[in-house]
């Protein structure tokens, strides 16, 4: 018979918990089975949030290193994949803050990977689709990292406001706050035209 | 009782609270009430619903995959975790 679907998630539980357990006590290879389950999202997050492959590849493996080094501190208050994107969180910010300067003007979704497009055969229902993608990656690529954090976070990572919250190191209201102030910022950035006559 | 000019600025400022589904009732009911007779905080609704439609529509990057290399600090640093205060 096969497993119920919560005996399968208890299972997946126990096995990180497992996991977390050897490599607190100095296996890396558990840890890289552990981190590496979320490698793939973790660097699209850092992708998103710097906006550059280079430095997100340097950043993702300082990440990782972190983690290494700080998984003998990690008690599961929060759930390991929330306290490593809290990580990668706080790197990129850190990366951002180093580089001096805003991220790229073409952050969240570069054309090399391929966004999909709108349901629509109109070429010109499509083009009005890039332009607002493109005047969507301007505007977040000017926001404040914390403000961008906050959008990438709740808004294209899709995550609750209360796990947003928790990756930020923030309050739900102070999260809250910024997730509307940046969406305040970027309307008005974008103009509400622009915006309703993309159809949403 | 709050000036129509008062309400205009309270909604403009609420847009995405309101799409977000934070307001309560009382404060719903208030945007509501103003953007009715209010050309621009109508068109504001929908752009702030277009705006979080298509801000979610960026999320295009299924496929991208981490580098080989992400563990080689971990690999290089080698040697157990320290075992530090409780972080987390």
């Amino acid at each position: 018979m096969p497993p119920l679907a919560g005996q399968r998630v208890s299972d997946a539980a126990d096995t990180e918990a497992r996991l977390i357990a050897r490599a607190q006590a100095g296996d890396v290879g558990a840890f890289e089975r552990l981190s590496g389950a979320y490698a793939d999202r973790l660097f699209m997050l850092l992708l998103r949030l710097l906006g550059d492959r280079g430095e997100a590849e340097d950043v993702a493996q300082e990440v990782m290193l972190r983690a290494w080094r700080g998984i003998g501190g990690f008690r599961g208050r929060s759930s390991y994949f929330t306290w490593l994107y809290r990580i990668a969180v706080n790197e990129a910010n850190r990366a951002l803050e180093k580089r001096g300067r805003r991220p790229p003007a073409v952050p969240i979704g570069p054309d090399e990977l391929q966004l999909p497009g709108p349901a629509t055969d109109d070429p010109s229902r499509q083009a009005e689709f890039r332009e607002l993608r493109r005047a969507l990656s301007r505007a977040l690529a000017e926001l404040p990292p914390v403000l961008r954090t906050a959008v990438v976070l709740r808004d294209v990572e899709g995550f609750s406001t209360q796990e947003a919250a928790e990756i930020a190191g923030v309050s739900q209201a102070a999260f809250k706050s910024r997730l509307h102030q940046a969406r305040r910022r970027v309307r008005a950035a974008i103009g509400d035209e622009a915006l309703v006559s993309s159809g949403g | 009782m709050p000036s129509r000019s008062d309400d205009h600025r309270w909604s403009q400022q609420h847009l995405s609270h309101y799409v977000e589904g934070e307001l309560d009732p009382r404060a719903r009911s208030r945007l509501d009430r103003h953007a009715v007779g209010c050309v621009d905080c109508g068109r504001g609704i929908r752009a702030m619903r277009a705006l979080v439609y298509a801000v979610q529509g960026l999320d295009g990057l299924a496929g991208v995959r981490a580098p080989a290399t992400i563990f080689d600090r971990v690999r290089l640093a080698g040697g157990a975790p320290s075992p530090s205060s409780p972080n987390a």
